[in-house]
């Protein structure tokens, strides 16, 4: 008996062993095929067959950099791009391929598609980049001369010229791209006068005043300019066909910037720096930016992305990492912020809590105030943010973000009596006691005319941070006598009901604000207070809540055309008045337009506060941001 | 013969009516929820649009292009007339990419990942239940409390140890990716060797857990039939040691046999975890991003899979249990 337990065990054991090899085998074997898989259904083929065979060309055989990009001579970024790209098509929506593609109100992402001004968050700046010098107005701001750079070139070494501004302006309507779509109703022509000068032609109300000059001006840092010929190309292979010319993945693009496409596949995504790139004439930045290549891994989540990050795979992130501080503090990791201080970033967009006023008592400004000032702010900075938005009291609320800029634009001691900072229990109930919004029936809540006061809290499941607040705005509720329950609905159900004409399903819930841009902080006063947008059904572009105040309409309508900055001041003062009196929605943080954290384990020099270089912290690739890829240098050179 | 015959027909007939069912609920269920995915790929698309009839068109265009502006009758009218040609249309929170296409880049990795694993998983567990019943005593006080405790763990929590032990503390595994964050696939032994390196961590966190349950489950059975009459009979009879255990063996199998055919059934769905934990590639990452984003198309395309590969496997099992197991062949007879 013994002996045979003895010969099982001997057995067992050999099998096992024998497993193990199998299955060392059978991970080499199978492995493989996938790992083929996505390198033939490349998004890219073409493409990236080429610049494989420039790289070939380039450095004679050196086929190991084709397997393994140069880690020293890479960028990486994390929280930028979520699944696979769709193709280089710029002109389409629906590319989802983010590193080299975003259209933005705050400045366009400029590594392969370039604007004719680069906008400086920093300063409200907007600085040449295909353009020659400064813009020119005419007097009644409905006409603006843009001259182009002689250097400008395409990939293909051909000249950037007034023709092709022209055309992309006019493909852009024809075809409905983002661009034909946002400046369709502010810009009427653009005209080519000679092969280097342009003239934006404002599209003008009945009075001959032009529709909105800060909608032109977001222009210039907002919309790609592309190549005429190659558009014609595209509208010629898809018979002029609005959804295919979308869908076309475009892998013969021909672009204007430092970097084109190089590869992509389900896992990660790089482009390749145009050595050609005409950026190094004298005339623009006189020399290549320092990364040959950018480069974009697809983390499956903001947990996956923040090891990468930590242990040195990624330079660039943008993710909200909670307590950012302790990575360099307590981890001794060479990780920091464009601040060294909190709130270590540069804060630019409001998340903000708006009120249903169409849910029972939330149309009453006394119960909308009451809440408001009841939530404890410097809980939600510290808990949600961990204190990676300034304080309440550091920068009073108002429409504005907390730049200099756009915290200059009113005047503070003005509307100073009208300020809360927040956690005034006290004071909320004095305020709801006096208007007679008591407890009648003794069960501990509030009733309006009979009603009890209550409600929901919303916001999307899984947005740890914005829960966080939401959870502060209900407890805030609770001790002052009006219940609020939070809901979590999750994003695609949630971002439906809010952006309806009509909804009835949340009183209190959080959309963000735009950050900033040109037109601000007109643009936010818009999607705060805005009654154009009621009854809108798939309503994205603001007043979520549906308050309507006809003055602020009257100074919506207003601000664009004043140039006396006197007045200007005086009505952005009075917005600011209208929205703490009425209180249609309010503040609970400030948010950075993009998250910018850096690790320098490779790569040095980042643009910081302080540094005297003036470069916004845009992830090195929005605005005037990009100009940091040209100040970057390797640790170890 | 005949009676083979017969039993085939009715199985064959009640695989047609379930997928039939599974299908029809395949389309209607993601259609109940209260979202409007349309609405999602509006909002991706009217970034820096402030103009409110422009976010309006981008709307109806989308709508018109899905379809979902259609009656109900009319879009299952059509999603199974192209799901028949294998057609499943776009996906919507990929758009404009085709739901084939994220299915056959994406759908590799995981069998890939999943098959060897479960195939494992399920040979070494199986062994070491046998084993444990069999020889008991020590080695049976240690595999059983193992098991037990590996079985009972989570997956996500089994991830992320094996993470934060190999990968974080000691460093000695990466920590995500299919391979290292900067290669580019190609066939050379490097790239090979980061593959199986990075597959490592991934692979152990399904593995284990499955040798767990699967050693538990054999050991139940084995110890079950080591005291059925037959045994204590045939040692009667003084028949061999090793004989014996392999009828003991055969019989304790059996349900082990389902267990395998359902695991590899719900393959496809079953390494979201992994996939997560680890950034692997793979189709769970999708099939979550369907169920959030609303994407009925790869929603109802990858549940199709997923059923489609569970009836098959439960199809096979039902038909192999009438060769191999008397007992079930001599039930369906009599009924």
């Amino acid at each position: 008996m013994k002996r045979n337990i003895m010969k099982t065990l001997a057995l067992a054991i050999a099998m096992m062993l024998l497993l193990g090899c199998l299955f060392a085998c059978d991970s080499g074997e199978t492995q493989p095929s996938p790992d083929d898989k996505p390198a033939t259904t490349t998004k890219t083929p073409s493409p990236a067959d080429d610049a494989q065979d420039d790289e070939e060309e380039d450095s004679g055989s050196d086929s190991a950099a084709l397997d393994d990009i140069p880690r020293e001579e890479t960028l990486y970024f994390a929280g930028l791009q979520w699944g696979p790209i769709n193709g280089w098509n710029p002109v389409s929506s629906d590319m989802n391929n983010a590193v080299p593609i975003a259209v933005a109100a705050g400045g366009s992402r400029l590594p392969m598609f370039e604007t004719l001004y680069m906008y400086n968050m920093l300063d409200g700046g907007m600085y040449p980049l295909l353009a020659d010098g400064d813009y020119q107005w005419n007097a009644d701001m409905t006409e603006m001369t843009v001259k182009l750079k002689s250097a400008a070139k395409w990939s293909d070494g051909t000249p950037v010229t007034a023709e092709d501004v022209a055309y992309s302006h006019e493909f852009g309507i024809k075809y409905n791209t983002n661009h034909g779509l946002a400046m369709g109703p502010y810009i009427d022509t653009i005209e080519a006068v000679d092969g280097r000068t342009v003239v934006i032609k404002a599209k003008v109300n009945e009075s001959g005043q032009p529709e909105n000059p800060l909608m032109v001006v977001q222009y210039l840092g907002q919309s790609y300019i592309f190549q005429k010929a190659w558009l014609q190309k595209l509208e010629a292979r898809c018979n002029n066909d609005e959804a295919a010319i979308k869908k076309d993945p475009a892998e013969d693009v021909v672009y204007s910037g430092p970097y084109g496409p190089y590869f992509a596949n389900d896992q990660k995504v790089i482009i390749k720096r145009n050595d050609n790139y005409w950026g190094q004439d004298p005339s623009m930045w006189g020399k290549l930016p320092a990364p040959k290549y950018l480069a974009h891994v697809m983390y499956a989540d903001n947990p996956a992305g923040e090891v990468a990050f930590k242990a040195g795979e990624v330079d660039v992130c943008q993710q909200f990492i909670p307590n950012i501080q302790d990575l360099w503090l307590k981890d001794g990791l060479p990780i920091s912020t464009y601040m060294d201080e909190a709130p270590y970033h540069l804060s630019a967009s409001l998340p903000t809590a708006w009120y249903n006023t169409s849910s029972y008592g939330l149309d009453n400004a006394v119960i909308r105030k009451a809440i408001a000032i009841a939530v404890d702010y410097d809980a939600i900075i510290a808990n949600a943010m961990t204190n990676q938005s300034p304080k309440f009291t550091e920068v009073p609320r108002s429409i504005m973000n907390p730049t200099d800029g756009e915290q200059a634009t009113y005047n503070k001691a003005d509307v100073a009596h009208l300020q809360w900072v927040g956690n005034d229990v006290e004071g909320a109930k004095k305020m709801l006691d006096d208007a007679g919004i008591v407890d009648t029936d003794g069960d501990g809540w509030r009733e309006y005319n009979g009603q009890k006061l209550s409600y929901n809290a919303c916001c999307p499941n899984g947005w740890t941070d914005w829960m966080a607040a939401m959870e502060i705005v209900a407890a805030a509720g609770e001790k002052i006598g009006i219940e609020i329950t939070t809901e979590f609905p999750e994003w695609s159900v949630y971002q439906t009901v809010v952006t309806a004409a009509n909804q009835d399903l949340y009183d209190i819930f959080m959309m963000g604000t735009d950050g900033s841009a040109p037109t601000m902080p007109w643009g936010r006063l818009r999607q705060l207070m805005s009654s154009e947008f009621i009854g809108v059904e798939g309503n994205w572009s603001g007043n979520y809540g549906h308050y309507s105040n006809p003055r602020i309409d009257e100074l919506i309508a207003l601000i664009p055309t004043e140039t006396d900055e006197a007045k200007l001041r005086e009505y952005y003062t009075e917005a600011v008045e209208i929205y703490l009196t009425d209180v249609p929605s309010f503040t609970l943080m400030y948010r950075p337009a993009l998250f910018d954290s850096v690790n320098e384990s490779v790569w040095t020099n980042y643009p910081e506060q302080g540094d005297g270089n003036n470069i916004p912290p845009t992830n090195l690739l929005n605005g005037y941001g990009i100009a940091g890829l040209y100040q970057i240098e390797l640790v170890n050179p | 013969m005949k009676g083979y015959g017969k039993y085939f027909g009715k199985k064959i007939i009640w695989f047609l009516i379930t997928l039939v069912a599974a299908v029809i609920l395949n389309f209607i269920l993601p259609r109940l929820m209260p979202n409007d995915p349309v609405a999602a790929i509006t909002a991706r698309t009217a970034e820096g649009i402030s103009d409110v009839s422009a976010v309006k068109r981008i709307y109806e265009t989308y709508a018109e292009q899905f379809g979902t502006n259609k009656p109900i009758p009319t879009q299952f009218y059509l999603f199974v007339k192209n799901a028949l040609r294998g057609d499943f249309g776009l996906s919507f929170s990929q758009y404009p990419r085709s739901v084939s296409d994220i299915i056959s880049s994406a759908i590799w990795w995981t069998i890939a990942l999943q098959l060897p694993a479960i195939i494992v998983g399920w040979l070494l567990g199986n062994i070491l239940g046998a084993l444990a019943a069999y020889i008991r005593k020590g080695f049976d006080k240690v595999v059983m409390p193992a098991c037990l405790l590996a079985s009972s763990m989570p997956a996500f929590g089994m991830a992320v140890i094996l993470l934060v032990i190999f990968g974080i503390t000691l460093k000695v595994a990466p920590t995500s990716g299919a391979y290292s964050y900067t290669m580019i696939p190609n066939l050379s032994w490097k790239f090979i060797k980061s593959v199986i390196e990075h597959y490592q961590l991934p692979f152990w966190s399904i593995v284990i857990i499955a040798i767990g349950g699967q050693a538990i489950g054999m050991r139940s059975m084995s110890i079950y039939e080591l005291n059925a009459d037959y045994v204590k009979y045939s040692r009667f009879l003084g028949i061999k040691d090793g004989k014996i255990v392999r009828y003991v063996f055969r019989n304790a199998m059996l349900p082990q046999v389902t267990g395998l055919a359902l695991s590899l059934g719900s393959m496809v769905g079953g390494a979201l975890v992994a996939e997560i934990i680890f950034s692997y590639p793979g189709i769970g990452t999708s099939i979550l991003q369907a169920v959030t984003m609303a994407d009925y198309p790869l929603l109802s395309a990858t549940t199709l899979i997923i059923t489609l590969m569970v009836l098959i496997a439960t199809f096979v099992i039902d038909i192999i249990y009438g060769f191999i197991d008397p007992r079930v062949k001599a039930a369906q007879f009599d009924s």
